[in-house]
């Protein structure tokens, strides 16, 4: 790998149809090293599915993959995985009945042995600040502190690439910005590039440096959080055409 | 596991063992046997109920034991040992092969062909005439040196089987087949071949199933294809469900409970279908839990007051 | 030219098929419908086929004419079977909704117990066969007893009428709705609990109706149930879970081998076929022919 502004994940021409819906169509971005970037877009811009696209969750109609420079198109989610691109789920992205302890653990099973586990437990723990609910069984805790043991699971398995699916759905104001925090300390400690869907716009412009707007599953603009505020186009996705400036 | 587990299960497995030796009366011996066998064969059902399925196949894999057994012992006549691993071994390498065609998808297709494959060995052993067709094969003895000794045998290696699993269970590949079951799809992103977890899984209750079926085979002498129906492996399932599937013990527990009442239920004449088929119904609707979730309950309920004696 | 042989063979499958679909098309909307692998499926179809051996002759001894004897009791049999689905399911299935592992264990408890129990009533002897239409037809120069024509054709009729109804009617439009997407029919406020309770009752008299017509054509025993059970796992597990066409067309397959493989090589090799075919199947096509990825 390069510089700071190689790319780890390209994808070209991606696109995924479902019978006669094309969620996804002729997708083209980069993820360059050690950045975060946001994909935002309307409920049903194909978000979700350029998520299982890159992490080989489902099969890509046309269109290129390409991770650490290498040819990934319809690679396994296995593959993948191990390649180092860690995702999370929307919805439940971690074992209810388990305890916080032994979810965080699976994310060490493939990548160290015998008491490296342990101490890598402990540590993920300690920068999410889960180390006071190890022995607590996850599907109890509030809401803020499973999307936590989520994001840890990936943590732990030290992925170069975490794509994070919509981590911030159902959490207040103060714990947005907590894990907003998390998010920039997990790049900074452990050069981790995170690739980031959310539909909270507005963390998303406070964390990102680079956003990426989809829209009827194609890309409708890319740039800075800032560029991308006064983009017209995305304007009027959000807001529909109607309040076009 | 904590070292104090191991000496907890040193001592109670040698208590176990030495208990057997109480038993002198051919009859009694039988039954002592015979719950020894279940329980090792509900720890294996259980197993695979880790990564949340259901083995029906489990039933074949005994079979497959307890031949292996006749077929070495009566056949080939070979060394005892090599007779009681032989169908183990085979069955361990089957499992592997029906695991990785059945296991990469989700839903009740694996616990469906189940059922049919143990139907399809059980008419397969029937059809051979090398090893008896349907009426089997007579004559599998143990040396006779274990002949004073086989209840404390079966019980010596069924305990350590009991400990091998119970160690598995608590291990870090215990924990992911919990996460499995819980949710494969976030051990496939973080690297873990879920596949090959669930087949290990597998394949390591199926030797447990085999070795039950040698057990089976040394202990009854004669075998025949009708003992290893698919309507073995649901028995597997009522002991695990009458004692409780969240813990080893508990379908320890649900076999002893279950072999003991049925031996009982037969002198009054109900068949065993019946028996357990009611066992499993009242259970299921009754108490969930099984019987450990039972004891549970009753101990909460008589620690309750004294909780709220001292609160006031 | 067609050979005899190949008639017969053609015309066995049929039969056993005809049997098979109504069968499975019973065991896949159950699955459909509530995500339950009803293990008591074949109960319903030995229960009645047990009784409707049981009623012709009594009937037939009480002076009715042998064919309306048999649709007396086929329509008696039908509504005792039902009555007993209802039971199972107001009392027992209704707290496992789309719980597959509970609802598995119930019913297979059930059908256990049911096995116990019509074994020690009935006993384990085959019961005849009762003869409802006289004499045989020929088909392509093979002679067909007349019977086994009239029970193919109820059957093709029935099944046609559950495809009609499944598409063109309110009740069948619902219960697809809740077997695609099972979130977004409740959406819809379509009544999942009254619907999940219809679509069990139907597939209930789905095997009653099954054994009523298996009874003139086959041996029955007690143990019949489970023999159809495992066929009809095979059938919905090839045709793929859940899919109404598949269980039709998974249903043919498993017909097909039993036919041919029991001509060729009996029945117990027929038997051995039927698992190395659905290996085979879902070797290639890991959720069946007709099951949605």
């Amino acid at each position: 790998m390069g510089g700071a502004t190689s790319s780890l994940l390209r994808t070209s021409g991606l696109t995924k149809r479902f019978g006669g819906l094309t969620a996804v169509s002729d997708l083209s971005f980069d993820l360059r090293s050690g950045e975060i970037l946001g994909l935002i877009g309307p409920n049903g811009a194909g978000k979700s599915t350029v998520f299982n696209l890159i992490s080989g969750f489902t099969k890509p109609t046309a269109g290129r993959l390409e991770l650490f420079g290498r040819d990934c198109t319809g690679s396994s989610a296995l593959t993948i995985s191990r390649m180092g691109l860690v995702r999370t789920f929307q919805h439940g992205s971690y074992m209810k009945a388990m305890t916080v302890r032994d979810n965080i653990l699976i994310g060490t099973l493939q990548r160290l042995r015998g008491p490296a586990r342990r101490k890598c437990v402990a540590e993920t723990a300690e920068m999410l600040g889960l180390t006071s609910c190890l022995d607590r069984i996850a599907g109890s805790q509030p809401h803020g502190i499973q999307r936590l043991v989520s994001i840890a699971i990936a943590l732990a398995a030290r992925p170069r690439v975490l794509c994070l699916d919509e981590p911030l759905t159902g959490l207040n104001q103060t714990e947005v910005g907590g894990v907003l925090g998390v998010f920039q300390r997990i790049r900074n400690e452990f050069g981790t590039t995170i690739l980031l869907v959310e539909h909270n716009t507005k963390a998303v412009m406070a964390v990102c440096d680079r956003i990426v707007v989809l829209h009827h599953g194609q890309q409708l603009a890319e740039g800075p959080p800032l560029e991308i505020t006064s983009n017209a186009d995305v304007i009027a996705a959000y807001l529909g055409p109607r309040h076009d400036r | 596991m904590r070292r104090r587990d191991h000496i907890v299960w040193l001592a109670g497995g040698l208590i176990a063992v030495a208990a057997t030796r109480l038993f002198q009366d051919a009859y009694s011996i039988s039954v002592v046997n015979l719950v020894f066998i279940a329980c090792l064969f509900a720890a294996s059902f259980r197993f695979v109920m880790l990564i949340g399925e259901m083995s029906f196949a489990s039933a074949a894999f005994v079979g497959v034991g307890a031949y292996g057994a006749g077929v070495a012992t009566t056949l080939l006549h070979w060394p005892f040992a090599l007779a009681m691993l032989v169908g183990p071994v085979v069955a361990t390498l089957v499992s592997i092969g029906f695991g990785l065609i059945v296991l990469r998808i989700k839903g009740p297709y694996f616990m469906l062909i189940g059922f049919a494959f143990a139907e399809a060995v059980q008419i397969a052993a029937a059809q051979i005439q090398v090893i008896g067709g349907p009426s089997g094969m007579v004559g599998i003895f143990a040396p006779r040196i274990l002949d004073a000794w086989m209840q404390s045998f079966v019980a010596a290696v069924v305990v350590t089987a009991l400990y091998l699993l119970y160690r598995l269970e608590w291990s870090d590949f215990g924990r992911l087949l919990g996460a499995i079951q819980n949710n494969d799809n976030v051990a496939r992103t973080v690297g873990v071949n879920v596949l090959g977890a669930k087949v290990t899984c597998f394949a390591v209750a199926s030797f447990m199933a085999g070795l039950a079926g040698s057990l089976t085979a040394f202990v009854n002498n004669v075998i025949a294809p009708s003992d290893f129906g698919f309507m073995l492996a649901n028995f597997a399932l009522v002991y695990v469900k009458v004692g409780g599937e969240r813990s080893l013990f508990g379908a320890v527990a649900g076999a002893t409970v279950m072999v003991l009442l049925s031996s009982y239920s037969i002198v009054l004449g109900a068949s065993n279908e019946l028996f357990y088929g009611a066992a499993i119904v009242v259970t299921i609707l009754l108490m969930p839990q099984g019987l450990a979730g039972l004891v549970e309950k009753i101990r909460l309920r008589l620690m309750a007051p004294k909780a709220v004696r001292r609160e006031a | 030219m067609m050979s005899a042989t190949f008639v017969q063979l053609v015309i066995i499958s049929l039969e056993i098929g005809s049997v098979y679909v109504l069968f499975s098309l019973g065991l896949t909307l159950i699955f459909g419908i509530m995500k339950v692998v009803n293990f008591a499926h074949g109960q319903f179809f030995a229960v009645s086929a047990i009784l409707v051996t049981i009623l012709v002759p009594f009937l037939a001894a009480h002076g009715l004419p042998v064919l309306p004897a048999y649709f007396l009791a086929t329509a008696t049999t039908v509504a005792v079977t039902v009555m007993i689905g209802w039971g199972v399911y107001q009392f027992g299935l209704v707290r496992f909704l789309r719980d597959m592992e509970g609802a598995f264990i119930l019913t297979l408890g059930l059908a256990m117990l049911s096995d116990g129990l019509m074994l020690s009533i009935f006993g384990g002897a085959p019961r005849p066969e009762p003869v409802i239409v006289p004499g045989t037809v020929r088909i392509f120069a093979v002679a067909v007893l007349a019977q086994h024509v009239v029970v193919f054709g109820a059957a093709v009729c029935i099944t046609g009428a559950l495809y009609w109804s499944m598409t063109a009617t309110r009740l069948g439009k619902a219960l697809r709705a809740i077997a695609s997407d099972h979130e977004a029919a409740m959406l819809q406020g379509i009544p999942y609990r009254r619907l999940s309770r219809d679509g069990f009752l139907i597939a209930t008299a789905l095997a009653a109706i099954a054994g009523a017509l298996m009874a003139p054509i086959s041996e029955v025993t007690p143990a019949v149930g489970n023999d159809y059970l495992m066929n009809g796992f095979m059938a919905v597990v090839v045709g793929g879970l859940g899919s109404v066409p598949g269980a039709i067309l998974g249903a043919m397959f498993i017909a097909v081998i039993e036919a041919v493989g029991g001509y060729y090589v009996g029945p117990s090799a027929a038997t051995m076929a039927i698992f190395v075919m659905v290996i085979v199947v879902l070797l290639i096509r890991p959720r069946g022919l007709l099951g949605r990825a």
